[in-house]
């Protein structure tokens, strides 16, 4: 089937001043994030002095707002072209964003001025134990911020949602189910922007109610520590919403590649039976792939393991197959010009099928249970979310506004960005695979030239986003008055 | 009709007042919880509709988007969760003729009366967060660390909190199910409220 991915209605100026505003909070966020994420690897690296008090604090603060950050500007991406296909709410998701600036504070707040650093997955019962390094209330804090966040996230896929209902009837419809086992014909499924969105409010809605569950009881135990429950439930709740809400920035993020690669190419995106049961495939993957995070937790029952490894092996390829094969026939010879928007989009998802090959290395019981405390993890989990989203996130950004920029320089950002990450992630790779630990404040002599060079790589990728975040937002305000979609 | 309905939440009032079936649904707290208390709600609840127009232009009025109501609701519900409340209920039998009135009449009929008023978003939302929460109640049963109530022991406490959380399962499961396969009229259905 061909869809109709170019330009089906327009967005309103209200709607796009949300997401351009939306972008700019993750602009801003994201670089100050990546500061943050820099100065534990300049620190690592003995370039510059940081009490190792500070830098668990700075860690619990880069893990959840990158986290954070990923989910809010992948919803700016899947929000802005579902919306082309069925009514969402702009008040809602204005109050998305309400939440997360609420819940942003709290955590912040609770790091900065609390001192939280239990790490952004805040283990049961961590948080409850600080060694006096910080109050019960600024563990809390931190657990109310999050909550803050869940509840916008919560309101933002339930309207969509309704809007996929209103116009498919069911969300089955949205996904293309049908479609995807040759129950009804292709040329009637839902666009990709759409399968995409219902794939991801399905997962989400999941992860974030076990969430809110695994939350409210932490914060019981916080206030009334003799409440206590088996803290291997709890892990197992916790990375199901974690897991699933940072996977799901992923497949927000990747219908920016749906709807803007067809933009340059002239050629509509392609899909098949094959595209809807990947969706399909994907949607029980990402919901049951969880337990690689547990493989190193020896009283999980075995059979649990061993499908967490199995699936890990497939989770992320259907969706990751069917999308870069379509990128690559839909550029293929199609003449397009490329330019920063288009080049980071196809970067994304060359990021994303590079960052899965340590992932599901990762995701082998034998291969984790040597490499999970090692660098090798951020170092696959930098591979697909900074060279991969993000990188379809800026594509995203540069699109929509930085063409209207005064400021030049997108190509020096984008070759900054591409070189400076890759190298910040293969120091984090190769220092992994030397078993340099993660998570440590201190490095040993032997391990600092891994650092060095992952601090150059960061500073690097910092300047390039840095250049393509500033370019957008000094074109922010033509870009909102702007309405054209077209090619650039 | 609507006297039919009115009759039928009055005479499901009486039987469930009865002793020998006040005493059997609370007799296991599992089935106190988990029976008793929602029928007792379900019955304000079939009498909303015939009711709704003797309910004074005041209260329509000031129940905004039904989340006046909703609030009300979640608070009568709430009280009549915690162990304390189940206990009084069993021991005192004013408590108890306080259950059998509150529940209908600031649980149920709230409830069926502000439903129609919230907007679909909002029923989904309000639906969302009461499972998780119904869970997360269940869970802490399970992990009080002491024997709550002096009516149930231990082992009915934890039967209610798996009771619980097997609900909260199985209503997210339905609901998903509905949803997917696209009758979420429940949820999303046109409301008597602004837009």
């Amino acid at each position: 089937m061909t869809t109709e991915a170019i330009g089906t209605r327009s967005t309103p100026i209200g709607a796009r001043t949300a997401v351009l505003a939306y972008l700019a909070v993750s602009g801003v966020v994201l670089l100050l994030m990546m500061l943050f994420g820099a100065t534990m690897r300049l620190a690592q690296a003995q370039w510059i002095s940081l009490d190792p008090t500070w830098f668990y604090i700075i860690l619990t603060m880069h893990g959840a707002g990158m986290v954070g950050i990923a989910g809010l500007s992948g919803a700016a991406v899947m929000w802005y072209f579902v919306g082309r296909y069925v009514p969402v709410s702009t008040a809602v998701f204005l109050a998305n964003l309400g939440f997360f600036l609420v819940g942003a504070v709290l955590i912040l707040g609770s790091g900065f001025i609390g001192g939280f650093a239990a790490a952004w997955t805040f283990l049961f019962p961590l948080p409850a134990h600080s060694g006096s390094l910080w109050s019960i209330n600024a563990a809390a804090c931190y657990l109310f911020g999050l909550i803050s966040i869940g509840v916008g996230f919560l309101l933002l896929h339930l309207d969509i949602v309704r809007g996929i209902l209103s116009v498919y009837g069911g969300l089955g419809a949205g996904l293309g189910f049908k479609q995807g086992f040759g129950l009804a014909p292709e040329d009637t499924g839902p666009p990709p922007a759409v399968a995409a969105s219902t794939m991801v409010a399905i997962v989400n809605i999941v992860g974030i109610v076990f969430g809110a569950a695994i939350l409210v009881m932490s914060l019981v135990n916080l206030y009334v520590p003799s409440f206590t429950f088996n803290a291997l439930v709890a892990k197992n709740m916790i990375y199901l919403f974690g897991h699933i809400f940072i996977n799901a920035t992923i497949y927000m993020a990747v219908i920016a590649v749906y709807e803007i690669l067809p933009r340059y190419t002239h050629r509509a995106w392609k899909t098949n039976w094959a595209f809807y049961l990947a969706w399909v495939m994907s949607t029980l993957m990402v919901l049951t792939v969880y337990p690689h995070h547990l493989l190193m937790d020896f009283a999980m029952p075995t059979w649990a393991l061993v499908a967490g490894q199995i699936i890990s092996w497939l989770s992320g390829l259907p969706v990751l197959l069917v999308t870069a094969f379509g990128a690559l026939t839909n550029t293929y010879r199609s003449g397009l010009k490329w330019d920063a928007a288009s080049g980071l989009v196809f970067l994304g998802v060359a990021g994303w099928a590079i960052g899965v090959i340590p992932a599901i290395l990762d995701g082998t019981i034998a291969i984790n249970s040597v490499m999970h405390n090692t660098q090798w993890v951020p170092g696959h989990f930098h591979t697909y979310l900074l060279l991969g989203m993000i990188a379809m996130m800026l594509g995203f950004m540069t699109w929509l506004g930085g063409a209207k920029s005064p400021l030049g320089l997108a190509p020096v950002g984008f070759w900054l960005y591409l070189v400076g990450g890759s190298i910040f992630v293969l120091a984090f790779l190769s220092a992994g695979s030397a078993s340099v630990p993660r998570r440590y404040a201190v490095h040993l002599q032997a391990w600092l030239p891994y650092d060095e060079i992952g601090s150059i790589g960061a500073c690097l990728a910092i300047a390039g986003v840095a250049i393509l975040v500033v370019r957008f937002l000094a074109g922010l305000r033509s870009a909102a008055a702007g309405g054209d979609d077209s090619v650039r | 009709m609507s006297e039919g309905r009115l009759l039928a939440a009055a005479g499901f009032w009486v039987v469930l007042w009865l002793p020998p079936v006040r005493s059997a649904l609370e007799s296991d707290m599992a089935v106190h919880m988990a029976v008793q208390l929602p029928l007792l709600i379900a019955i304000g609840v079939l009498a909303a509709p015939p009711l709704r127009r003797f309910e004074p232009r005041l209260l329509a009025d000031a129940d905004w988007l039904g989340i006046p109501g909703l609030v009300l609701a979640a608070f009568a519900t709430s009280l009549w969760m915690l162990p304390r409340m189940l206990d009084q209920a069993l021991a005192d039998p004013l408590a108890e003729l306080g259950k059998f009135l509150s529940l209908p009449l600031l649980g149920g009929l709230p409830l069926g009366l502000s439903w129609r008023r919230m907007p679909g978003l909002g029923r989904a939302f309000v639906w969302a967060n009461f499972i998780p929460k119904l869970g997360a109640v269940g869970g802490l049963y399970l992990a009080a660390p002491t024997r709550l109530c002096a009516y149930y022991g231990v082992d009915q406490q934890a039967e209610a909190g798996w009771t619980l959380i097997t609900v909260a399962a199985a209503l997210g499961l339905v609901s998903f199910v509905a949803v997917f396969a696209g009758r979420p009229r429940a949820m999303f259905a046109p409301h008597d409220g602004p837009a």
